[in-house]
């Protein structure tokens, strides 16, 4: 479905080079939207930015203009780095000891860092032209706690959302709407290379059954969320948190 | 083949029902609309308008049973019918009552009536039309409200704490039907509207005069400082129903102008 509001409209999509991001640039492109495209790891078509710098996020914004739609991906339970930016998943529970000072750091910085410093950066711009759509990822495992990805992950998702509120009360008045998206299982490179499910097929496949739509989510499915909410229809949409995981978990 | 819709209430001009039909048109939906209002029918000729009163289960399922008579499947099911004070055909025409109802100076009489109005015909609507969208898979959106998260301030002219609690009624059977037809490829999730500049707004507002001016303590609450528009909430409706939220279900989808951050 084409979506009224994106056509000719300025998007920055962070984490773009796979999974999720890259399928809301491909998404939003499809919609006629000019897409600057960014990621730690160098790839043809993208910006390199690491987004946990701020001298990084000031020359992006250099790079950069006219932006309307700020969509902050960039992220994941194990911090990119320019050498990996497809970093292993863990493939047991990371218990709350196992997590030192530095994954402590690293995981909050690549997650909740990232996009406090790309608002900040962008902000001011929109405000001038009175009008935004800032479109965040937060993620299950701030919504009901993780069994699985660990502390340091769900407490900087957790802190996306209270980012994200306060955007939306602070940039209201311009014009500026914030949201979070939060997916539950989605099938990107990263889950597939992290091989949940083959170790145990059996528990895999009780645990799809038990979802209400009984699938794992696609990246499509979250970027036709972020097309909805950067469209018209998201237009009174702001300091919500969207769950998007096939009802898994309905939301407080 | 094009999907099959029904929206209730969606017969009044004005009404974010009657915008979600003009959105489900747009898609190429063959749209079914079910009101009591039926002076707004002549309004849309390429419907089949269904006279129905949502608050009784045969008035439900017999307009459940038209629309399959005539198009042989449901795949969209859109329940807008709703209002603080519940939906009688003389509410239609007659200005809103004054005042506030409190649910602790409420007769039973309202009680029943806004129930049955913003939570029976949700339910009564769902059930009728659930064994038709189960067939081939589909959407069912409801509408709740903000007053569903933070209930009506005692006092608030026009509207009631029973909507209310009617509203989070609501949420809780979204819910609940999205556990049992996701199965079936049926999708069920709902919005909560805040302010929304609908013919019902504007009603209340001319008994209280807080239409004068931008800066009237109606948006005081209101960080985007503005009420919301019929269209962008009914395309949010629209979005709710199509592929685009292909993986959302049993989610309530708050549209309020970030005056209410749940």
């Amino acid at each position: 479905m084409s979506r009224s509001g994106l056509t000719g409209k300025t998007a920055l999509v962070t984490g773009a080079a796979s999974g999720i991001g890259q399928a809301i640039a491909r998404r939003l492109a499809a919609e006629g939207v000019k897409v600057f495209a960014t990621d730690i790891h160098p790839q043809a078509g993208l910006i390199v930015a690491d987004l946990t710098s701020s001298e990084e996020v000031e020359r992006l914004a250099g790079q950069v203009s006219g932006i309307e739609f700020l969509v902050n991906v960039a992220g994941g339970p194990v911090a990119p780095s320019r050498e990996n930016s497809l970093p292993r998943l863990p493939t047991e529970p990371v218990g709350l000891e196992e997590i030192d000072d530095t994954q402590w750091a690293r995981v909050l910085a690549a997650n909740l860092t990232t996009a406090f410093l790309v608002c900040r950066e962008f902000a001011p711009r929109m405000k001038a032209r009175r009008f935004g759509r800032i479109v965040n990822f937060s993620s299950i495992a701030a919504r009901r706690g993780s069994d699985r990805v660990g502390a340091h992950y769900a407490a900087a998702k957790g802190g996306i959302i209270g980012l994200t509120k306060t955007l939306a009360l602070e940039l209201g008045p311009y014009g500026i709407t914030a949201n979070a998206i939060a997916p539950g299982f989605i099938s990107t490179p990263r889950i597939e290379q992290a091989g949940w499910g083959q170790r145990s097929p059996e528990a895999h496949r009780r645990f799809i059954e038990s979802l209400p739509l009984k699938r794992l989510g696609k990246p499509d499915d979250i970027a036709g969320v972020v097309a909805m909410l950067c469209s018209d229809a998201g237009g009174y949409v702001s300091g919500a948190t969207l769950d998007v995981n096939g009802g898994l978990y309905f939301g407080p | 083949m094009n999907r099959v819709a029904i929206v209730t209430g969606g017969a009044k001009p004005d009404s974010i029902g009657f915008a979600v039909v003009q959105g489900l048109l747009a898609e190429g939906c063959e749209v079914v609309v079910a009101d009591l209002y039926t002076e707004g029918f002549s309004a849309l000729k390429s419907c089949l308008c269904i006279r129905t009163d949502v608050a009784d289960p045969a008035s439900v399922e017999a307009m459940i049973r038209k629309t399959v008579e005539r198009h042989g499947r449901i795949d969209i099911l859109v329940s807008c019918v709703g209002g603080s004070w519940g939906i009688t055909p003389q509410d239609l025409t007659a200005p809103p009552r004054r005042g506030f109802l409190g649910l602790t100076n409420c007769e039973l009489a309202d009680w029943r009536t806004i129930l049955g109005a913003n939570l029976d015909s949700a339910f009564y609507c769902s059930r009728a039309a659930a064994p038709h969208l189960k067939k081939q898979g589909g959407a069912i959106v409801n509408v709740a409200s903000v007053a569903a998260r933070k209930g009506i301030p005692p006092g608030a002219e026009g509207s009631s704490g029973p909507y209310a609690v009617a509203k989070a009624g609501v949420m809780g059977l979204t819910r609940q039907l999205a556990l049992e037809l996701g199965e079936f490829g049926v999708r069920v999730n709902c919005v909560a509207p805040g302010v929304i500049a609908s013919g019902r707004l504007k009603k209340v507002l001319s008994l209280t005069g807080k239409d004068r001016g931008p800066e009237g303590p109606l948006l005081a609450g209101i960080p985007m400082g503005r009420v919301g528009t019929v269209a962008e909430t009914a395309a949010l409706i629209v979005a709710l129903c199509g592929d685009d939220t292909a993986y959302m279900t049993g989610a309530t989808l708050d549209v309020n102008g970030a005056s209410y951050l749940a």
